[in-house]
């Protein structure tokens, strides 16, 4: 039975919600987007060159290669290769989970690593730590797919290019010098570390260390050096703060930590209409994810944001007023400044990474001016390190005797441009490159050596509030990389004639002893392992009080000119994940971009520039400054500052593998030592170029009314149901359906609840399912074509009143299979590959599936994956043979095969990989409620005691999130947080009136807007077009009897 | 007017029918004999590396299935033995036996010995013995009488209507939990297998799940 649904008509007045500017202007092409599931090219035989003569050809060849290998009718033998000794632990089928953590460097991240017979395949955050919820973010997520990366380094390398080994890199190690030598280093608190470089110090007694971050706070570290010294090391309590300000900082994002997102939204979680919230201001020139989160945001050029601090500042008493201020920034500061002093101690002004030092200051000193040193942010003390910076390093290379050590990171990529750092390092007498990927500075190196990822090596770490926890290896460095400790071991060691490897785990061992004063050592040391940090080893809070001497100097007034921003990119970071294809193809979170960077730019700048974005292409521009020039294609990003440029970092690393080759375009060349972040007056022109670009912000767009649904914390006080009377909601007719569903007599019912107002969009959830569900990724040009497999998207939604609205609202939807009660796509399987459970879940059975795609076009939420290659099996990218060249995908059996004895290590033993022609979908992790159903009944054995404990199951996506935004659980539970959020009055489903009865439902959105902030009507305005409010549901207005009905085709 | 068309040609239709009628049956009927588990499973019996014998090993010296089948009680997989698991009595017992020898290589060189792998389920399909064996269903429903099987074979189908001829009538198999692994248990004079299963699902709440994700995911 076919279904036709008749959407309501779309309201002509109120908000507007839209998620692509094609949206927004309702183009021909973003209807041709929202009436088919895969646009242009999805039903045609669409070749890229490669015409249907050729494809046959290349067809009747492959089937005759078939034929030669069609050996008989019986399946081939297969073998069961048991351990020949016993391995301790393991039980073949069933995982092994070890505690762990990944250094990043804003501190250590928590893990539990799930292992399928020695091979790691997901990680998730570890529970045990106090106050944790065993959240973890996306880079963490995706970390397990760089270590089965095919494109690592594998070898070590001589000087003269040859492949070396152990041994030979060891003898060379006894012939350095020891008089001057340096080491670049990437930020990381490892204790083992910093006990290694006294031990260094020793042999090599003038070393110097240079801890180089492209992406770190370094304007912040600074600022805090002088304003509370070296010794200290600050940490922002969000969970105490009522009113946040944030001055360009995206603390919610890649500079903050996951503990910072958990705490935000622990005051962002509102029960009742007797609940608080925390209210957040952002000043910021593009949008972040901490913007999305805004209650008020200020659009403002990052150049300006300087001159907004001191306004603030002086406002709440700190310093003297700017001479000439703009009288609607006078205003919403003088706003911004009353509500924090009313906060007094419990507010906050956070600084971002992009600003100079003088704004961190100053951001220090409003702080410690509102009282709230020691409240909303708190001190710890900290061994200060001496540290040069890479400015001061190129000066010694310019001397030319000095050894370079470079253990991680890649600065011949992505040191300042002014320094010419690759000519200097390429100059010095010895160096030496620990590498994770032969890649530029191996290039300019005399070695290169082989890094162990970090679930391969031993180590230790703090995490960000200082506990001490372990990183422990759960492999063997699959090409024999070395560790940063180790190297530094040899290093340290005095030459001997019979060297032998160094011991990871006794180093860490070594300084574990000393950190944990253990009685009883070897027990504290397992206990240590096994629950993945050491109690109570965090340091306490400390007094810190601000040196009122201290001063920087501020940036001159910005100038009229554009700016240019570069900014840590959401998903490759400071492009170190550029060979990550989990993180390629992930959308940003606020541009949706996937496999590329662009330059972001306000409509009115674009205007102004004289480019546009085309469908799935964009103008180019030619960005100068300091001598260089970029050219890059642009994206129109709405609530951008105008005159300002966003340029990620990271992309465009011509020594990158295979996924990252060719991926963007290089900004670092922009870049000085002098302006890291924000430059000044760059010369910008139109090219009259375009490029493709894979934006999947118009993908899998849904007709329909009133899908994101928020309101102001006020109205939810005067009307706590709103979100159930909003769009249509409350005109919906009694059930009528004469279509009977299917039985749902299971004990447990399967549901999940998303609270919009924690989400903050940050994608941890869209890489954890990917990595537990074996998601494959697919290439630009399959992104283009508008197939992307990811089954879980985030919506992100641009809302204003009126279209020419310059700064539009954020918000963010995490859509999954609703696994509906009544789900349209099971109607219409011509072979019931995709079928009803009894415990409310709509199944996929793979490998019943012909590929119709029915169920896709059916689906009115759009969350249907279809295969439409062995995306699985083939490379990603383009390929030559003889004379064709063409998407690899596109040679069928004849295309290169991905390296599937590495990569497939990463895939989950309990999900089958699809392969081409099969649908797919979010299963609500059909593996992990099974296996706890199994478990269940293994326990019970003989005995009736079939109960799933309340809340055990966790799926993929839930475990990751940092701000607990999704539950899940047994909705006939009602002891089960599932049920109790979708109780809450604030509980919606998208597309109620289809009455498909989607058991994935949504907590709508509260901002809380200041109202005294100019413009704060405007916050959150709803849009009541239909709903007054009477619940009771009358079914009057046009319509409504339409869009229920069902009618037979 | 010549004809054109020759006598024989008479009786061509009433020969296409006939052959139709016959070849057609015959297609049906050997594609539901050979191409189905049935046929292309029942009865496969590998010659395995080492000649391991369950009928001695099981019954006549009266090892448990559980002594080298280890995990099946706790695990997805009923794991086969390492091979440290035969040199707990083979480094004493037939210690030169040369029938033994590819186990001790495996013992002094570490390389896995490659058993031939007997009983494959697809890898779509998520079969967990934990569950089977913790809930009544014996060894011998799935395997049939291993203890008696001097070289093993693949005694039942495995096919997804056999699965589900047990998924939606579990009284045929189920069984007192001491007798799981005795594989020659069979009911006594007072009940009937029949009698007996309905009991014990009434009693166990025994729910096998019948959709797709039971097994497929």
């Amino acid at each position: 039975m076919k279904r036709v649904f008749t959407h309501p008509p779309k309201p002509e007045t109120g908000r507007k919600y839209w998620r692509s500017l094609e949206e927004c202007a309702d183009t021909p092409e973003f209807r041709g987007w929202l009436e088919r599931e895969f646009p242009a090219g999805a039903a045609e035989m669409e070749m890229d060159g490669v015409s249907r003569r050729n494809f046959l050809q290349l067809m009747g060849a492959s089937l005759a290669l078939a034929g030669f290998g069609l050996a008989g009718c019986r399946r081939p033998e297969a073998y069961i290769t048991p351990f020949s000794k016993t391995v301790e632990w393991m039980i073949p089928g069933k995982a092994l989970f070890y505690a762990s953590s990944m250094p990043t460097r804003k501190g250590s991240i928590p893990l539990v690593v799930t292992t399928y017979d020695g091979r790691p395949t997901k990680v998730e955050g570890n529970p045990l730590l106090p106050g944790s919820t065993g959240a973890t973010n996306v880079f963490a997520q995706a970390s397990v797919l760089s270590l089965y990366d095919p494109d690592r380094a594998r070898r070590f390398r001589a000087p003269d290019g040859s492949t070396a080994d152990f041994e030979k890199f060891q003898a060379y190690l006894a012939t350095l010098p020891t008089e001057s030598i340096a080491f670049v280093l990437e930020e990381n608190n490892s204790p083992t570390r910093a006990r290694l470089r006294k031990a260094l110090a020793k042999r090599f007694p003038q070393a110097q260390f240079c801890v180089y971050e492209p992406c770190g706070n370094t304007a912040g570290m600074e600022a805090h050096q002088a304003a509370f010294g070296a010794d200290s090391r600050a940490r922002l309590r969000l969970e105490n703060a009522d009113v946040i300000l944030s001055l360009g900082a995206d603390f919610l994002g890649p500079e903050g930590t996951v503990e910072e997102t958990r705490a935000f939204s622990s005051r962002r979680r509102v029960e009742s209409p007797s609940d608080t919230m925390n209210r957040l201001y952002v000043v910021e020139h593009r949008y972040t994810i901490t913007g999305g989160m805004a209650d008020h945001r200020l659009r403002l050029r990052a150049s300006e944001i300087a001159n907004f601090a001191s306004l603030l500042a002086s406002k709440l008493g700190v310093g003297n007023a700017p001479e000439s201020v703009d009288a609607e920034l006078e205003s919403w500061a003088n706003e911004a400044a009353r509500d924090l002093q009313k906060a007094g101690s419990r507010a906050v002004v956070v600084a971002g990474a992009t600003q100079p030092a003088a704004v961190h200051l100053l951001a220090a000193s409003i702080n410690s001016a509102l009282g709230s040193l020691g409240t909303t942010v708190t001190f710890q003390s900290a061994e200060a390190e001496q540290n040069i910076s890479i400015a001061e390093l190129a000066e010694d290379l310019k001397a030319g005797s000095t050894t370079v050590v470079v253990c991680g990171g890649n600065p011949s990529y992505n040191a300042p441009a002014d320094l010419d750092f690759p000519k200097l390092l390429k100059s010095a007498p010895h160096s030496i490159r620990l590498g994770y990927y032969e890649d530029e500075t191996s290039r300019d190196c005399k070695w290169h050596v082989p890094m162990a990822h970090y679930l391969e090596s031993w180590s230790d770490g703090l995490t960000p509030e200082a506990t001490y926890v372990p990183v422990q290896p759960m492999i063997l460095p699959i090409f024999g990389g070395l560790t940063e400790h180790e190297l530094f071991a040899m290093l340290a060691e005095e030459p001997t004639a019979e060297p032998v490897r160094p011991d990871g785990a006794e180093l860490v061992r070594e300084t574990f002893r000393s950190i944990a004063q253990a009685s009883d050592f070897e027990s504290a040391w397992t206990a240590f392992l096994r629950d993945g940090f050491l109690p109570e080893s965090s340091a306490p809070d400390a007094a810190r009080s601000i040196n009122s001497g201290a001063a920087l100097q501020l940036p001159p007034p910005a100038s009229d000119g554009i700016e240019l921003v570069l900014i840590a990119d959401y998903k490759v970071d400071d492009g170190r994940y550029i060979n990550n294809g989990w993180l390629q193809e992930l959308p940003d979170p606020i541009t949706k971009l996937t496999w590329d960077n662009a330059a972001w730019i306000s409509p009115a700048t674009a205007l102004e520039l004289g480019v546009r974005m085309h469908e799935m292409a964009a103008d180019t521009i030619t960005i100068e400054a300091n001598g260089e020039s970029v050219t890059v294609p642009i994206i129109v990003a709405p609530g951008h500052a105008d005159r300002s440029i966003t340029l990620p970092l990271g992309y465009g690393q011509a020594l990158a593998g295979k996924v990252g080759a060719g991926t963007g375009v290089n900004a670092y060349p922009l870049r000085t030592s002098t302006a890291p972040y924000i430059i000044s007056n760059v010369k910008v022109a139109a090219t009259g170029e375009k490029v493709e670009l894979a934006i999947t912000h118009g993908h899998w767009t849904m007709e329909g009314r009133e899908l994101f649904r928020e309101g102001t914390l006020a109205e939810y006080q005067a009307n706590p149901e709103f979100a159930k009377t909003m769009g249509m909601d409350s005109h919906i007719p009694p059930d009528i359906s004469l279509y009977r569903p299917a039985a749902l007599d299971a004990p447990e019912q399967w549901g999940m609840a998303v609270d919009l107002n924690t989400c903050t969009g940050c994608n941890a959830c869209v890489i954890a399912c990917q990595s537990e569900n074996n998601i494959p990724i697919v290439g630009k040009e399959q992104v283009i074509k508008h197939r992307e497999m990811h089954w879980m998207r985030i919506d992100r939604y641009f809302s204003s009143v009126t279209d020419e609205e310059p700064n539009p609202a954020v918000g963010m939807q995490p859509v999954a299979c609703m696994h509906c009660e009544m789900a349209p796509c099971e109607t219409v399987c011509p072979v019931n590959a995709t079928v009803h459970s009894e415990d409310g879940l709509n199944v996929m059975a793979y490998n019943r599936c012909i590929g119709t795609r029915y169920c896709a076009n059916n689906c009115p939420y759009k969350v249907r994956r279809f295969n439409f290659f062995d995306y699985n099996k083939r490379k990603v990218g383009t390929t030559k043979k003889g004379l064709f060249e063409a998407d690899n995908l596109y040679f069928g059996p004849l295309g290169e095969k991905q390296e599937t004895s590495l990569t497939a290590m990463q895939k989950n033993p309990n999900v089958s990989v699809r392969m081409r022609g099969v649908m797919e979908k979010c299963t609500f992790c059909i593996q992990r409620i099974e296996e706890a159903r199994i478990n269940t009944r293994v326990r019970a054995g003989a005995s009736a005691n079939l109960k799933i404990p309340t809340d055990s199951i966790k799926t993929a996506c839930q475990q990751a999130c940092p701000a607990s935004a999704i539950v899940f659980g047994d909705i006939s539970d009602p002891e089960s947080t599932v049920s109790k959020l979708k109780a809450r009055d604030r509980d919606y489903v998208m597309l109620k009136y289809l009455n498909t009865r989607p058991r994935l439902s949504y907590s709508a959105r509260l901002r809380n807007p200041n109202r005294q902030m100019p413009g704060a009507d405007k916050v959150g305005a709803m849009n009541h077009v239909y709903g007054h409010g009477d619940a009771e549901g009358d079914t009057h207005g046009p319509g409504v009897h339409e869009a229920t009905q069902e009618t037979h085709h | 007017m010549a004809n054109i068309f020759p006598r024989w040609s008479n009786y061509m239709p009433l020969k296409v029918l006939v052959c139709l009628l016959v070849t057609a049956p015959v297609a049906v009927a050997g594609v539901w004999y050979y191409f189905t588990p049935k046929y292309t499973r029942v009865g496969y019996m590998p010659t395995q590396p080492v000649p391991y014998s369950h009928e001695l090993h099981v019954n006549q010296l009266g090892l448990d299935c559980r002594y080298c089948h280890s995990h099946v009680e706790v695990a997805g997989h009923s794991n086969v033995p390492t091979t440290q698991t035969c040199m707990t009595c083979h480094s004493q017992v037939q210690a030169q036996n040369p029938v033994l020898q590819p186990v001790r290589d495996s013992w002094e060189s570490g390389e896995p010995i490659p058993w031939i792998k007997i009983h494959k389920a697809p890898d779509y399909v998520y079969f967990n013995h934990a569950v089977h064996v913790n809930r009544g269903v014996s060894c011998a429903s799935c395997h049939g009488p291993v203890n008696r099987m001097e070289v093993v074979w693949h005694d039942q189908p495995h096919s997804m209507g056999w699965c589900l001829d047990c998924h939606r009538a579990p009284e045929n198999h189920l069984r007192e939990p001491e007798h799981v692994f005795n594989l020659d248990w069979e009911p006594g004079e007072g009940e009937s297998q029949k009698e007996i299963g309905l009991r014990l699902k009434e009693q166990w709440q025994v729910d096998p799940p019948t959709n797709c994700a039971g097994c497929h995911r």
